[in-house]
């Protein structure tokens, strides 16, 4: 029994996705406000791009681009997730559209060792980089430049890059958005996350974020017969306006055609608060202001995302009825070095758990806590609430070479889960 | 998972995933061959207005093909490849630095002898003369062990210098910036050297060849593994880099190992003095013993070689006419040679007709269209190749993995159907070519330089026997030049014959009509020959590497690593488009005879500052993607494709091609990747003027 992992923090959980040239600057601001241990996982972000065609001839091209993006995860005590998420904001510029999303979920967690305390070690002025800040509550006027260019990073800021970064500084503070939902949906066939992802940017909720992983569960019960099903899985990432979570969740139920066998599933979970990217297309447009700047100005003006709401009176009951979601659902997430995944999920799996999907990960800033490789597996189970004791129960106890298996284990709410067979 | 778990699939479901499960990848690989057959069997009966031969055993070698590249890519990629991640990912963290080199050199350096590519090397320097080249003669032919050990240590060295880098999350550019500089500044140095000039093609060829589709997959697998779990290096893409390495350092090697044995090999000289009495001593050097020697003088030499052999005018007679009298001599004389092939290529007009008539009547069906080889011949050479190039690569890697690592696999059953699939796979693909593609390459091959070649050539020789003079008339010209024919009745057509006397032998009662092919374009039109000889070399080095087994395992993992931004298509077509080009340069290099350095410096020379310029992913994405294009269907199809060409204009030999093939993807797959790059920095770009604007 993996008694030092039982302890159970409340903290809240940062997710990160960043264009790949901004990683530097993450990964060392990261550094400095004492995030010792944070999971880096590759993926892609999806844009329309429109073009004009070719020849000057009328009309547009609209094409879809993808661009590599690095999601980092990590976890901090929950008073202090909105200051780093700040403090990343302005590192990476963020609040500039294209960018990239960060958003904080509130979990509980099993750990080796407890998240650091930024709070109390740092204190305000060390986590905002000034003291300034901590009296606004929000991001330094004077945020130094220099902090949030990497030292080695290779990439040269322009001088015309640092004198917005000042203005944009200077003329607001970026405001995270409440009420929103994380949308996951796990997809099965090749090049669904496309698809997925298409839909996503017509309804132009954010831009939707795609990473890969491997599909444990029925799979693995047909024995070599399994090599016929394919296992790769596309694994969309979306936050949503919460008013709209399950008019968007049906429509993608529809056009993805999730309630078909075999195409995948999705589930909601809670967000805190975050930043969106709102930089869904690219290409020129004829107007003082593109419908990105403008939605980003108005949910800043209304403080939230309420009022892009645009399907009116149905709510979570209404799709339960002609959807059926499940109600009552965890994400469990489980971290290991590699190689330990499938010894947890068979686990997972026997306590009642349907499957699960595994992605690499690699972790940088290594403690002692947690020594070996950098390569990490990251799975992710959706279970039913009432069996989540026993599944936590069951990751927590299994064993590799005498040590807990797990790095942390992880426990989010997921207030509605969706796949052909709920 | 236990077995209670275990889901029971009805027989018939089984069958029909089963069948779906077949039916794609037999369809993806159908897809990757489709371009290179139609292409070959397009331009002979089209362009070159020849029929294939065999057409039955080449249709059912290319349906080999098909089955054997499903079933290998399958192989690698639920066997080898997992397996080969595997030992990469546990290696950091049980073994120091010192067993991941350890292991590295044994990977390289047992890859190399699994797979030798001293046979497709061999192939290229069929034609060198030792006289011409005496030390490319002594390395290929007197003591390969060397140029095979010389190319493993390069190998060797190569993959765990590459484990290192990914150890300490090095980037692959400072290692391109001082390798590639110091072989091409040797590669100057050697050509200036008429000793040593003739190793060069060699060298670079080693370093194309040396890395085969099992090989590739495994230490690209292998270093995703290590740098994966090191985490040292920063993006996605830590782990490129390594097949550039095991490219490279092969080069070095095989240029040191000229160095080294240059001075054990006899000065190039004259055919007449190298076979000479006063030179006897110095060309013993290269052969056993005189028997070899004057082997070498009726292989490969011309009359002038076989007369300076022999001190007098009799004995040299006597050689030549025991050919077609004694089959012992003829052994003794030709090798494995057929007389037939001796008299079409080799021999003088003098030495023909010393041959038999039945012979040389016989000469042009038996050099045109050989006999295809029996199937289970071919399927049993193949299959000991395919358990020799696979099996002890996977056991050594296996062993570590479940005695020093103390680990297995995620699907152990999984790793061993995949190696199985592999072995069968490979067994077919081999086979398959041999039977199927490369007797269609080597066909067109042959056919090839008609289309540019200025003048008419002899096609086919008919011996009339019972030939009666009285068959022969008169004709008259509006000069009144008078002319004599016949009639000749051949496959069902009567067609006017112009009599030639000397081909008349009276007292034998035998005519001997030589048909003769007109050239494709006529005498005037050579250049418009040249143009579609390069359009057909882009054509099929394009296509042949489309069907690469180890350039999808790339491309797939380039895919996967870099989760789809990067697609396997776009990476298998820049690749392609870099090997067509490369093909075309390489022709040109044997159209003219341009020394192969002079070719590899400017492509060499524009990579720098292109490698300094693109991202560390891409750079080591393209570096790879140069080892990886030279597979088991690309070296077969150029190289017959070269010395179809090479034998046409008489060069030493056809080193340089694959060299080619290797530089030109390394070039354009990072000109792709600047593409990339700008394009998906424009997103980011457009948003700063945005925000500025705004």
């Amino acid at each position: 029994m993996a008694e030092h992992l039982r302890e159970r923090r409340a903290v809240s959980r940062i997710t990160c996705m960043v264009n790949r040239r901004l990683s530097p600057r993450i990964t060392q601001r990261l550094g400095q406000l004492g995030v010792h241990t944070v999971f880096i996982e590759t993926g892609r972000s999806v844009r329309e791009v429109h073009t004009r065609r070719r020849f000057r001839l009328p009309g547009r091209v609209v094409r879809i681009e993808d661009s590599p993006v690095e999601v980092f995860r990590f976890t901090v005590p929950r008073e202090a997730a909105e200051r780093v998420m700040h403090a990343l904001i302005v590192a990476a510029e963020l609040d500039a559209p294209g960018h990239g999303t960060i958003y904080a979920q509130d979990l509980m967690e099993f750990s080796r060792a407890a998240p650091p305390a930024l709070a109390a070690q740092n204190g305000p002025s060390s986590v905002e980089g000034g003291s300034e800040e901590a009296a606004s509550g929000g991001v330094s006027e004077k945020a130094p430049v220099s902090d949030s260019e990497p030292a080695g990073g290779g990439e040269r800021p322009r001088l015309r890059s640092r004198v917005s970064q000042v203005r944009r500084t200077r003329a607001r503070t970026p405001t995270l958005l409440r009420d929103l939902t994380a949308l996951t949906c796990i997809l099965s066939m090749p090049e669904s996350g496309e698809q997925i992802s298409k839909i996503a940017l017509e309804l132009g909720t954010c831009v939707p974020i795609v990473t890969l992983g491997i599909g444990t569960g029925i799979r693995d019960r047909l024995g070599l017969l399994r090599i016929t099903v394919p296992q790769d899985k596309e694994v969309v990432h979306l936050l949503v306006p919460s008013y709209d979570a399950v008019g968007i969740t049906r429509l993608l139920i529809e056009e993805g055609r999730l309630n078909r066998p075999g195409r995948g599933f999705l589930y909601h979970t809670p967000v805190r608060a975050a930043l969106i990217d709102t930089r869904l297309r690219v290409g020129r447009h004829g107007h003082a202001a593109s419908m990105e700047q403008i939605i980003a100005a108005v949910d800043e003006l209304k403080a939230g995302t309420a009022w892009r709401k645009r399907f009116p009176g149905l709510e979570l009951e209404d799709a339960d009825a002609t959807h059926q979601l499940r109600r009552e659902n965890r994400e469990i997430t489980v971290i290991c070095s590699e190689g330990g995944a499938e010894r947890l999920v068979s686990a997972a799996m026997e306590a009642g758990a349907g499957g699960a999907t595994t992605a690499r990960v690699r972790r940088v800033k290594a403690t002692d806590a947690e020594g070996g490789i950098a390569a990490r597996e990251r799975s992710t189970i959706a279970v039913a609430a009432d069996v989540c004791e026993r599944v936590v129960g069951a990751l927590l106890d299994v064993e590799r070479g005498g040590a807990p298996c797990a790095d942390r284990v992880q426990v989010l709410e997921a207030p509605a889960a969706f796949s052909h067979r709920s | 998972m236990n077995d209670k778990a275990r889901v029971s699939i009805p027989v018939p479901t089984a069958a029909t995933m089963v069948a779906s499960y077949a039916r794609r990848r037999l369809l993806e690989q159908v897809r990757s061959v489709a371009f290179v057959i139609i292409y070959l069997v397009v331009f002979q009966t089209v362009i070159l207005g020849v029929p294939p031969a065999n057409a039955t055993s080449i249709a059912g070698g290319i349906g080999m093909v098909v089955f054997g590249l499903a079933f290998f890519l399958e192989g690698l990629l639920l066997g080898i490849m997992p397996l080969g991640e595997r030992v990469g990912v546990q290696l950091p963290g049980r073994g120091g630095i010192l067993v991941i080199v350890l292991c590295g050199v044994l990977v390289g350096a047992g890859a190399t002898f699994a797979e030798p590519a001293i046979a497709a090397l061999r192939i290229a320097g069929e034609n060198v003369k030792a006289w011409e080249a005496p030390l490319l003669y002594m390395l290929l032919e007197r003591s390969p062990e060397s140029l095979i050990s010389a190319i493993g240590m390069g190998v060797g060295g190569a993959v765990a210098l590459g484990m290192v880098r990914f150890y300490y999350g090095l980037s692959i550019k400072p290692f391109v910036l001082t390798i590639v500089p110091v072989l091409l500044i040797l590669s100057v140095a050697w050509a200036m050297d008429s000793g040593l000039a003739a190793i060069v093609g060699l060298a670079w060829d080693s370093g194309a060849v040396t890395t085969g589709p099992v090989t590739v997959p495994l230490v690209l697998a292998l270093g995703i593994g290590v740098s994966r779990a090191a985490g040292k290096s920063e993006g996605p893409s830590g782990g490129f880099g390594v097949i550039m390495l095991a490219s490279a350092l092969p080069i070095l090697a095989v240029l040191v190992l000229g160095a080294i044995v240059r001075p054990a090999a006899p000065e190039p000289t004259t055919e007449e003095r190298f076979f000479s009495s006063e030179h006897r001593e110095e060309a013993l050097l290269l052969f056993d013993s005189e028997k070899d020697l004057l082997r070498h003088a009726f292989r490969r030499g011309s009359e002038a070689g076989r007369r300076a052999y022999f001190d007098d005018e009799a004995a040299y007679l006597e050689a030549v006419e025991s050919l077609g009298e004694d089959p012992g001599a003829r052994r003794a004389l030709l090798g494995e040679m057929p007389l037939s092939r001796w008299v079409a290529q080799r021999a003088s007009d003098g030495e023909r007709e010393r041959m038999p008539r039945v012979l040389r009547a016989e000469e042009p069906d038996e050099t045109l269209a050989a006999p295809p080889a029996p199937v289970p011949r071919v399927l049993a050479e193949e299959s000991a190749l395919a358990v020799q190039a696979i099996v002890p690569l996977t056991a050594l890697l296996a062993l570590v993995l479940v005695f020093y690592l103390r680990d297995r696999p995620r699907y152990v059953d999984e790793v061993v159907l995949g190696i199985a699939l592999a072995l069968v796979g490979m067994t077919l693909l081999t086979a398959g070519l041999r039977l199927g593609l490369e007797p269609l390459g080597d066909e067109v091959g042959r056919q090839l330089p008609r289309v540019f070649r200025g003048t008419e050539e002899d096609a086919e020789r008919i011996v009339i026997e019972d030939f009666d003079e009285e068959l022969v008339f008169e004709s008259i010209g509006a000069d009144g030049e008078r002319r004599r024919h016949f009639y000749l009745r051949h496959e069902g057509q009567v067609e006017p014959v112009r009599f030639d006397p000397e081909r008349f032998r009276e007292h034998e009662r035998v005519y001997e009509h030589v048909v003769r092919r007109p050239a494709l374009f006529g005498p005037d039109l050579t250049a418009l020959g040249v143009v579609l000889v390069f359009v057909f070399a882009f054509g099929l080095g394009y296509g042949s590497t489309l069907a690469e087994p180890a350039l999808n395992a790339h491309g797939r993992t380039v895919e996967e690593v870099t989760v789809g931004t990067i697609k396997r298509k776009s990476v298998v077509r820049a690749v392609s488009i870099g090997v067509g080009i490369g093909i075309v340069v390489g022709v040109a290099r044997i159209l003219y005879d341009i020394s192969t350095v002079w070719l590899l410096i400017p492509p060499y020379v524009a990579l720098i500052p292109v490698t300094l310029l693109s991202d560390e992913d891409f750079a080591g994405i393209a570096w790879d993607s140069g080892g990886v294009t030279t597979g088991p269907v690309t070296v077969p199809l150029v190289l017959a494709m070269g010395l179809g060409i090479g034998g046409e204009v008489d060069v030493v030999h056809g080193f340089g091609v694959l060299a080619m093939a290797s530089v030109y993807p390394i070039l354009s797959v990072s000109i792709f990747g600047l593409i990339v790059r700008a394009r998906q920095r424009r997103t980011m770009r457009e948003a700063e003027r945005e925000d500025d604007d705004g």
